[in-house]
């Protein structure tokens, strides 16, 4: 696949740790409007290759382009300003600050950006996220599937062209990950673009339109998910041989 | 009258500073000594309270303005608030290349790095001794002909008031916010967009020139400059006042300066001072974290605000206003 007409796209990625190779010559893109579901078993890479894609790691060899735009080296807040967002496995969100400012901080990174309109965006995203009556409360009191919503929350603030959500749906209680699903979902319809990484198949196959399924640092399929589901090789990686 | 905190601070000040002109040559001193300390508090909180960055180099960046603008005003004959601004532009300047070399360090190994970093200034000045005297002290021009210790007075409420102003216009910005969330969390915070090297190394910088400008007043207010302005002695000091008045707010590390230096005055008579002050900063780090001071300023901001707060749903902390 070329880097044309891509968001994003990852050649050859390699990264690895010590004697580890976390992802092993990746191949990974991401078209306009999709919605990816990044799945594996545990170790398979996935979050590494997040990192890589969105600027917390430098791979040790590959390319990666945004929107044809070779960015290998750019630092994270680079690909930020690019319009790349994205979450982390365990919720990472400015403990001691309030959840409305949570918010203002990446719509204030933003040129041009006034504190009295990033405000108003910031007030329409928590109604969307139902978070608007805890805006003054400190983001660490809040619970962990608030948490997870209060994140995507802040990756909207970016206005990004793509988000990378890494595990949304873990260790939530199951009326938010149905709220969190439905968001996705009101999200990608309203045309954005997202990769999400989670165990959750259950949640993952209600969303994913692709699926991409890392093992050991390789990928070893990409497809539809009815397709990927009956793939053996997958199957295979799932059961652990 | 939702400010009205605004105004009884205003009136406070402008009855400290008609106060002062009754105040002995003795109270004067403690009070300019308490607002040297004040301004070297606030730009610490900056610095480990709002950006997160635990320096123990901010003495001797006191120490550099000093030195500079002494050595400058007595070298070359230029003014002394020249001096003392060259003083302020080469801690800012140094201040920025040390947070440079910091990027990377955080918590115990900021401190140890700022810590070395201090102590190589510290026996720098004591061993250069040609050019500063060494420990028997540098003769330095005076402020002020006067032999009152009021102009003196007056200048140091100024400094701190601008310092306040300048400081209190960054914390209350966009900056503001970028720093609390590179304190919270770098790696989120470079997620979001926030340039986490730029911020954290213009804290450094910013904190590191206040810091110079305070140890600029002292030394053109005390006469004789030692380097034992840049000993870990005065850098605990320093710590101990913004901790007990807290360390996430300009003016409760300010207060804390300011109640820190009156008590250590009043309990003169003691030589159990310090073992006090120990005790004191003990019940600090276990009862009130965010200093003695940061709950009576969360109130007194509320001064005149007649809106009710709305109860914070059970086992929920709500998140006090800051300046």
């Amino acid at each position: 696949m070329s880097p044309e007409g891509m968001i994003v796209h990852g050649e050859t990625l390699q990264k690895r740790f010590g004697g580890i190779t976390a992802v092993d010559a990746v191949d990974f893109s991401v078209a306009e409007g999709d919605l990816i579901g990044l799945i594996g078993p545990n170790g398979s890479g996935k979050t590494t290759l997040i990192n890589l894609l969105t600027g917390h790691l430098l791979p040790d060899t590959g390319e990666i382009f945004l929107r044809g735009r070779r960015v290998n080296g750019l630092a994270a807040h680079g690909f930020a300003a690019l319009g790349v967002a994205r979450t982390f496995q365990l919720s990472q969100l400015f403990g001691r600050m309030t959840v409305l400012e949570n918010m203002l901080v990446p719509g204030l990174t933003r040129p041009r950006s006034t504190r009295t309109g990033v405000a108003r965006r910031a007030r329409t995203y928590l109604e969307f996220l139902n978070l608007a009556h805890l805006q003054d409360l400190s983001a660490r009191s809040l619970s962990g599937g608030q948490q997870k919503l209060l994140e995507l929350g802040r990756a909207l603030m970016l206005e990004p062209a793509i988000l990378f959500l890494d595990e949304p749906f873990a260790g939530i209680h199951p009326h938010l990950r149905d709220d969190l699903i439905q968001r996705i979902q009101d999200l990608h319809r309203s045309g954005r673009t997202f990769v999400v990484v989670d165990h959750d198949m259950e949640s993952i196959l209600k969303i994913a339109r692709r699926l991409v399924v890392l093992a050991r640092g390789q990928k070893i399929a990409d497809g539809l998910p009815a397709a990927v589901r009956s793939d053996q090789t997958v199957l295979a990686a799932y059961s652990g041989l | 009258m939702r400010r009205l905190h605004v105004y009884v601070l205003l009136v406070a000040a402008v009855a400290a500073l008609v106060y002062a002109r009754g105040l002995n040559s003795y109270w004067l001193h403690v009070a300019i000594i308490a607002m040297f300390y004040a301004i070297l508090t606030a730009s610490w909180s900056l610095l480990a309270g709002y950006t997160g960055l635990f320096s123990l180099g901010h003495m001797a960046f006191a120490s550099i303005g000093g030195y500079a603008s002494a050595l400058l005003v007595l070298g070359t004959g230029i003014p002394i608030p020249l001096g003392m601004a060259a003083g302020v532009a080469l801690c800012f300047a140094v201040g920025g290349v040390i947070g440079w070399v910091c990027l990377r360090m955080s918590g115990p190994y900021l401190a140890i790095f700022t810590l070395a970093f201090s102590e190589i200034v510290r026996i720098t000045f004591s061993t250069e001794d040609q050019v500063t005297a060494g420990m028997a002290g540098l003769h330095t021009t005076p402020l002020f002909e006067s032999v009152s210790r009021l102009p003196y007075f007056y200048t140091a409420f100024g400094l701190l008031a601008a310092s306040l102003a300048v400081l209190g216009i960054m914390v209350h910005s966009r900056w503001g916010l970028f720093f609390r969330a590179i304190r919270e969390d770098e790696q989120a915070a470079a997620a979001c967009g926030v340039r986490v090297a730029h911020f954290r190394i213009l804290a450094f910088a910013v904190a590191s020139g206040f810091a110079g400008l305070a140890g600029g007043f002292y030394a053109h207010y005390i006469g004789v400059l030692t380097p034992s302005l840049g000993s870990l002695d005065l850098m605990a000091i320093v710590v101990v006042m913004t901790v007990i008045g807290g360390m996430e707010a300009l003016p409760t590390a300010v207060g804390g300066a300011l109640a820190v230096e009156a008590l250590l005055e009043y309990l003169r008579f003691t030589q159990w001072r310090w073992v006090l002050f120990g005790l004191l900063l003990l019940v600090t780090m276990r009862f009130a974290r965010n200093g003695l001071l940061t709950p009576v300023w969360q109130q007194f901001i509320r001064l005149g605000d007649m809106r009710p707060t709305p109860p914070a749903p059970r086992g929920v902390e709500r998140e006090g206003s800051r300046v």
